[in-house]
C-alpha cells in the first residue's frame, strides 16, 4: 500500500528550524503537489520522505510502516530530481536497469520491465545512447523510466520539469498526469509552480515559511483560500487586493479616501484586505468606479487593467469589449466571490472560511 | 550560443591583447625547455664536446655515455626502484586520499572543514624538518632502504595533495548522483563505487599520475630514508653530480636526467589528454 504519513515533522539545522510540524496524510493512489515559493520546505520534506535527509522530529510513515530510520533504498520509493541526476557513464538501458540489477532480478526481468517503460515513454530507440547524448525532454523521459521500473510504492518527484523549455513542459505535464492514471501509483510532487499544482495534484499542500498554509482539492483552494497568502499564490493572472478601513459593516474606506459598498456585511474589523479574482469582476451600469488604462485583447478573452484610487486592478471578460483607455468602467462582483481577509494576521474573515477549513 | 553576439566586439578588441599572450608564451616555453634541451643533446654528445665554445650542434650522436653509465652506477635497479615506489606511492595514495576526499566533499560531519585544513597545512611543514624524525623512526623499527618506507614517507604528503584536489572534483558533482543511487539500491560506499569512481576515473587518472611524478621525481626523503637496495634515480643524479672524487660527469648526468624525464613527459602527456576530456557530462540537465 502506497500510503504516506506524515506526522508533526520538523527540521532543523543546527539552531534553525526550517521546517515546523507538518502534518499531511497521503491516500494509496494519490496525487498530491506541494507547492510554494522558494525556501518554503517543500523541497526539504520531500528529502526527508526519500530519507536523504534526517527527520529532526516527529515521524513519517509509508505503507503503514514508519521510516524515520530507514535508509533510502529500504523505503520502496522512486524519486526524479530536477536535475536528472542520470549516470552519464552508462546508457539508457543501463540507467533504467541500474535499480533491478542492485536487487538482483533476473536479468530477463530486467529486460523486460525496461523494455516496458521504454514503450510507456517513447525510449525504444534510445535505449543504447549515453545521457550526453539526448535532448533535455529525453532526459526528463528517462529519468522518469528510472523512476517506472521500480514499481515503487511512492514517486517522488522534486520539480521535475523545471529545466524544460515552456512548450516542453506544458506537454511533459499533460504526459505525467497521464500516467499516473495509468500507474494508479501515490505521487508526491514538488513545484514552485501554482499552475503545475494545480492541474496536476488531486491535492495541493501550500506550504509557506515552513508551515502548511492550506491543503486541498485545487478548486478548493482556489474558490475559498483561507489566507492571504494563499489567496496571493493560487491562480494566473492573480488575485485582486484592496485594502482598507470597514466602515459600517458593508463599505471599505480605502486610503485614499474612496468609499467602495460591499456585497455583504463585514462584522468588526478594522483593518481589512478585501481580494476579488480578475474574473470575477464584471462590468456594470453602476459599482465600483475604475479608470481604464491598458486593454490587453486575446481574442477569447480580454484583460483589463484599470485604477482604483491608487490600487491597480485586473479585470478579465469573456469575449471582447467596446471599452477604451481612460474610460470610466464600473465593476461589480458578487457576493460569493470576494473573500475578505485580515490584514493583519492574513486570515480569512468571510463565513465560508470556516466551512471550507480543514478538508 | 546566445553569447555570440556578446562576445564579437570582445574578441575584436582582444586580438592584440592574444599576441602579447602567445609571444610571452612561446618566450615562457623556450626559456623552460632549453635546459632540457641542452640536456638531451648533450647526452648524445661525447664528453669532450659538452662544453666547447660556440657550442656544437651538429655532431655525430653517440649511445656512449648511455650504455657505460647504465652498467656503472646501477642505473637500471634504481630504476626500477623508482618505478616501484612511483607506482605504489600513487596507488596508495589515490585510494586513501580520493576516500578521504569523498567524506570531506559529501559526508556531514562535525569539523569536517577544520579536519581538511589541519591535513592541507601538514604540507606546510618543510620536508627537511621531517625527513630525519622519519629516518630515526625507520631505522628503529628496521626498516631502512625498504620500498614500503620510501611510499609510506611519500605518502604524507601525497595524500594531502590528493585529497584537496579530489575532494574539489566531487564538489562539482551534483550530488543529486548519489542521492539517485541511494534511493535506488546502494549504501554509500556503493554510490562512491559504482557512479562516483566511474564517471571521476579522468580525475582520478590524472591525479594519480600527477602524484607519481611528484614520487618519481622526489630526492629528500630517498636520500635519508635508502642507501643502497631501495635507492631511486634522483639519488643516483644527486651521486654523480656531487661526486668529489671523480668531479662531475657531466655526460652521465645528462643521459640519466633524460632517461628520468622521459616517462614524466609520456605522464603529463596522458594528463593533459585526459584532463580534455568532459567530466560528468551529460548527468544533468546540460
Amino acid at each position: 500500500m502506497g500510503t504516506v504519513a506524515i506526522r508533526s515533522v520538523r527540521k532543523t539545522y543546527g539552531q534553525l528550524e526550517v521546517i515546523h510540524g507538518v502534518s499531511i496524510d497521503i491516500a494509496d493512489g494519490e496525487f498530491v503537489a506541494l507547492v510554494g515559493p522558494s525556501g518554503c520546505g517543500k523541497s526539504t520534506l520531500l528529502r526527508m520522505i526519500a530519507g536523504l535527509e534526517e527527520i529532526t522530529g516527529g515521524e513519517i510513515a509509508i505503507g503503514g510502516r514508519v521510516v524515520n530510520d530507514v535508509v533510502p533504498k529500504d523505503r520502496d520509493i522512486a524519486m526524479v530530481f530536477q536535475n536528472y541526476a542520470l549516470y552519464p557513464h552508462m546508457n539508457v538501458r543501463d540507467n533504467m536497469g541500474f535499480a533491478l540489477r542492485q536487487r538482483r532480478l533476473p536479468r530477463a526481468e530486467i529486460d523486460a520491465r525496461v523494455a516496458d517503460a521504454a514503450r510507456i515513454l517513447g525510449l525504444e530507440q534510445l535505449l543504447d545512447r549515453k545521457p550526453r547524448a539526448l535532448s533535455g525532454g529525453q532526459r526528463q523521459r528517462v529519468a522518469m523510466g528510472r523512476a517506472i521500473v521500480r514499481q515503487p510504492n511512492v514517486f517522488l518527484f522534486d520539480e521535475p520539469l523545471s529545466n524544460l523549455d515552456a512548450k516542453l513542459r506544458v506537454q511533459m505535464r499533460s504526459e505525467l498526469k497521464e500516467l499516473h492514471q495509468r500507474l494508479g501509483v501515490t505521487t508526491v510532487y514538488v513545484t514552485h509552480d501554482q499552475i503545475e499544482a494545480m492541474t496536476l495534484a488531486d491535492r495541493v499542500v501550500v506550504m509557506n515559511g515552513g508551515i502548511v498554509e492550506q491543503m486541498g482539492p485545487p478548486l478548493d483552494l482556489y474558490d475559498r483560500p483561507k489566507s492571504l497568502f494563499v489567496a496571493a499564490f493560487i491562480g494566473s493572472p492573480p488575485m485582486n487586493f484592496l485594502e482598507g478601513i470597514v466602515d459600517r459593516d458593508e463599505t471599505l474606506v480605502l486610503d485614499d479616501g474612496s468609499r467602495l459598498s460591499l456585497p455583504m456585511p463585514v462584522r468588526g474589523k478594522a483593518r481589512v484586505t478585501v481580494g476579488i479574482r480578475p474574473e470575477h469582476l464584471a462590468l456594470a451600469a453602476i459599482g465600483w468606479p475604475a479608470v481604464v488604462s491598458v486593454i490587453e485583447p486575446t481574442g477569447s478573452e480580454t484583460q483589463i487593467t484599470a485604477r482604483m484610487g491608487d490600487h491597480v486592478i485586473r479585470v478579465l471578460i469573456r469575449g471582447r469589449t467596446e471599452v477604451r483607455p481612460g474610460e470610466t468602467i464600473h465593476l461589480e462582483a458578487r457576493a460569493e466571490d470576494v473573500h475578505v481577509f485580515d490584514t493583519g494576521s492574513g486570515r480569512r474573515l468571510t463565513a465560508e472560511a470556516l466551512e471550507g477549513a480543514d478538508r | 550560443m546566445t553569447a555570440a553576439a556578446f562576445d564579437a566586439p570582445l574578441r575584436r578588441r582582444s586580438r592584440l591583447g592574444r599576441k602579447v599572450r602567445i609571444a610571452a608564451g612561446v618566450f615562457a616555453c623556450v626559456v623552460f625547455l632549453f635546459p632540457v634541451f641542452w640536456m638531451v643533446l648533450s647526452s648524445f654528445k661525447e664528453q669532450r664536446d659538452i662544453f666547447t665554445v660556440p657550442p656544437t650542434l651538429f655532431f655525430t650522436p653517440t649511445l656512449e655515455t648511455y650504455i657505460s653509465y647504465m652498467q656503472r652506477a646501477d642505473i637500471s635497479r634504481r630504476l626500477i626502484n623508482t618505478v616501484i615506489v612511483a607506482a605504489g606511492s600513487g596507488l596508495l595514495s589515490i585510494v586513501a586520499g580520493a576516500m578521504a576526499g569523498y567524506a570531506l566533499a559529501r559526508i556531514k560531519l562535525r569539523g569536517a572543514g577544520t579536519i581538511g585544513v589541519i591535513i592541507l597545512l601538514s604540507r606546510g611543514v618543510p620536508p627537511i624538518a621531517l625527513a630525519v624524525p622519519m629516518f630515526l623512526v625507520a631505522r628503529s623499527l628496521g626498516v631502512t632502504d625498504m620500498h614500503i618506507t620510501l611510499i609510506l614517507a611519500y605518502c604524507t604528503f601525497l595524500i594531502p595533495y590528493v585529497m584537496w584536489l579530489m575532494r574539489g572534483f566531487f564538489l562539482a558533482l551534483p550530488k543529486e548522483l548519489e542521492e539517485s543511487a541511494m534511493i535506488d539500491g546502494c549504501s554509500r560506499f556503493g554510490a562512491f563505487f559504482k557512479i562516483i569512481v566511474p564517471i571521476s576515473m579522468p580525475g582520478l587518472l590524472s591525479t594519480m599520475i600527477f602524484s607519481m611524478i611528484l614520487a618519481w621525481e622526489e630526492l629528500l626523503f630517498a636520500l635519508v630514508l635508502t642507501n643502497r637496495y631501495a635507492s631511486t634515480i634522483p639519488v643516483a643524479i644527486a651521486g654523480i653530480a656531487g661526486d668529489t672524487v671523480n668531479g662531475a660527469n657531466w655526460g652521465a648526468l645528462t643521459a640519466v636526467g633524460t632517461i628520468t624525464v622521459i616517462p614524466v613527459v609520456v605522464f603529463a602527456l596522458l594528463v593533459q589528454k585526459w584532463l580534455i576530456q568532459g567530466l560528468a557530462d551529460g548527468a544533468t540537465k546540460g
